[in-house]
């Protein structure tokens, strides 16, 4: 209602018909404080409205590249169908042969790997925060070498990953 | 002039599908002051919780405002409440509205939490809960319901929305096709740009800058799709990056949300497909 | 319409009580446009400074409300979203255990397979069960959006009511996968 009251230049004429309106049914109209988490719920808040070019010109276009794009998606796809049958073949078969286990391992890896690099790309945009995208993307490819080199290590030296979530899993009290 | 029109006597009626179609025009351009309170029969009085920003100051923060109307006397749909409102009650609230019938695409907002247009869509009345109206989400506001789409226009002219060809026709008149390339442009070429579905899309949402949303990317596939266009590969490499095309991750909410019935998801799926397997 | 005109016309009277009382109504409506003037002044301004003004107001913009605002069952319990919290749950677990696992020698951890068994055989069953419902319904629920994914990818399944449909069917499906996999085995 307090800003219903305030002319402002622009729209004095009009302003005044409101307060007229206003006075006229006080009860129909009410102001309430905003609560809305608008910004805190934003990954990253998006900044001011910022935009390149005239109205009329074209959004600028990426620089093609299909690594990046189709062979990129599609990669990604065959990945996640092979990891179907890997994933269940388990549960058939009780566990994997050496072999397939380490192929289950690769895919698994590379299949994390893929995810978690399209929550950075998401979450964190390249405009705007160039280095925080530069750090998290050489962080992720950090820690996939890293897991890696621990995924061969337990593959060689423990029981293999099939097996191994087997064993935690089933294992009961008494039994060990 | 609205006051002449609804002094004349009308049915004032609760929202129902079988009210004759000469007085649901009379209807839609009601707006009145000076209502005979006699007439009421039972008032169903509803509220209208609306978002407000005013850039005229900037420091003060966006809030809701309600807004109490009787549906009684006010038409059927969303938009004819925002007239009543902005005719009776307060003249300062502002939103875009054109056509009334869904082919501007004007007036699309978020109501109740789904973006469509307040044209098309009824006031719910099986509820008594405010209804809470926001303009399209995740967009700069200009003023109260009116988003700021500029960038928007821009995405969708950088796909180049017209037909290209360098091979003139046969008989020198027009470019044909057959009913069934024709056919393929149907559920596409019904989009109204409305920014319905690209605004409903969280992925749209962080990365609007970059991404170009399901609208833009159905109007892509309508261009990619069309028998006559010869520059489909051209149109496919400007889509080969990770940020044009492949920030969708199917989360459909565009879909879902389409006031005119289509099926963006569908479209960039097709796209995505076309792109893998190379036709 | 009406309204505006109706202020104009009160303040007016305010102004002049006598001669709004006195006048015939005729001459009266005949004064308002008249009189009618608009207190803004027109300030010229190049396209390139009318560019620039609007540059400064885009800058004040708020950004409208989206997740806060938009339905529920569309964005915090989409099975998309869910798909990538499974997803990053499980994945996260996997890289935490095996960077540790790589680690472990440094800092003398046991984290062999064997020993991480021992240990979990001595939590009590509601503790193991709750931890493995924990995992498993992740892995249930990812299992069956990647499934689902894979399809909507080839171009099927749009229709509105199967998107409704198979959502329902995921939450099932993740949930009672995941009491199946924390007790069932």
């Amino acid at each position: 209602m307090a800003s219903l009251m305030r002319p402002t230049t622009l729209l004095r004429q009009t302003a005044l018909a409101s307060r007229s309106a206003a006075f006229a049914r006080p009860a129909a109209v009410r102001a309430a404080a905003f609560q809305t988490s608008s910004r805190k719920s934003a990954i990253l808040p998006a900044g001011p409205q910022v935009i390149q070019g005239g109205v009329n010109d074209p959004a600028p276009i990426p620089t093609p590249s299909a690594a990046h794009g189709s062979y990129h998606w599609a990669f990604e796809r065959l990945v996640a169908a092979g990891l179907v049958p890997l994933t269940i073949a388990p549960f058939a078969a009780g566990s994997l042969n050496p072999t397939l286990d380490a192929i289950f391992c690769g895919t698994l890896l590379i299949h994390s790997h893929m995810g978690f690099q399209q929550v950075v790309i998401d979450y964190i945009p390249q405009k705007g925060w160039p280095k925080l995208r530069k750090g998290a993307t050489w962080l992720l490819n950090l820690v996939t070498l890293m897991v890696g080199v621990g995924l061969y290590e337990f593959e060689t030296n423990d029981v293999g990953i099939t097996e191994g979530v087997k064993r935690v899993w089933t294992a009961k009290a008494g039994t060990e | 002039m609205f006051a002449l029109r609804s002094s004349a006597p009308r049915v004032l009626g609760r929202v129902s599908a079988v009210r004759p179609a000469t007085s649901t025009m009379l209807q839609r351009g009601m707006a009145t002051v000076n209502d005979p309170p006699a007439e009421k029969e039972q008032s169903k009085m509803k509220t209208f919780s609306i978002y407000r920003w005013n850039p005229e100051n900037p420091s003060e923060k966006p809030r809701m405002q309600s807004y109490t109307l009787d549906l009684n006397k006010t038409g059927p749909m969303m938009l004819d409440a925002l007239i009543r409102i902005k005719n009776e009650l307060d003249p300062t609230l502002t939103f875009r509205r054109s056509c009334r019938e869904g082919i501007c695409g004007s007036c699309a907002m978020n109501i109740n939490g789904q973006n469509t247009l307040a044209c098309l869509c009824r006031i719910p009345t099986e509820s008594k809960d405010d209804v809470k109206l926001y303009p399209l989400p995740h967009t700069y506001v200009v003023k109260d319901l009116v988003p700021d789409l500029t960038h928007f226009y821009k995405q969708y002219k950088s796909i180049k929305p017209y037909l290209q060809r360098d091979t003139p026709s046969p008989d020198g008149k027009e470019y044909r096709q057959t009913k069934e390339d024709r056919k393929k442009l149907d559920g596409l070429y019904e989009c109204i740009l409305c920014a319905c579905c690209s605004t409903s899309c969280p992925s749209y949402w962080w990365n609007s800058e970059e991404y170009l949303g399901p609208a833009i990317l159905l109007q892509s596939y309508r261009w990619l799709a069309d028998s006559r266009d010869e520059r489909t590969a051209e149109r496919k490499t400007n889509l080969e990056n990770s940020m044009s095309l492949y920030r969708c991750h199917t989360i459909l909410n565009c879909t879902r949300t389409c006031p005119k019935g289509l099926n963006p998801g569908k479209a960039i799926a097709e796209i995505k497909k076309q792109m893998a397997l190379g036709a | 319409m009406l309204a505006s005109r109706v202020g104009v016309a009160a303040t007016r009277s305010a102004a002049k009580p006598f001669m709004a009382q006195n006048l015939p109504k005729l001459a009266l409506a005949a004064r308002v446009p008249a009189t009618q003037y608009r207190p803004i002044a027109t300030v010229k301004h190049t396209p390139a400074e009318g560019d620039q003004i609007l540059a400064k107001q885009r800058l004040n913009r708020p950004v409208s409300p989206h997740l806060g605002i938009y339905k529920m069952n569309q964005t915090w319990f989409g099975s998309s979203a869910w798909t990538r919290i499974t997803g990053c749950t499980l994945s996260g677990v996997a890289y935490l255990y095996f960077g540790s696992y790589l680690l472990a020698p440094l800092f003398g951890w046991h984290l062999e397979s064997a020993s991480l068994a021992a240990a979990f055989a001595g939590l009590p069953m509601l503790v193991n069960g709750g931890i493995k419902f924990l995992l498993g319904f992740p892995f249930a629920m990812h299992f069956f959006n990647g499934v689902k994914h894979l399809v909507l990818d080839t171009g099927r399944g749009y229709a509105k009511s199967t998107l409704v449909r198979v959502e329902t069917a995921a939450w099932s499906f993740g949930i009672l996968g995941g009491l199946f996999l924390a007790f069932g085995l």
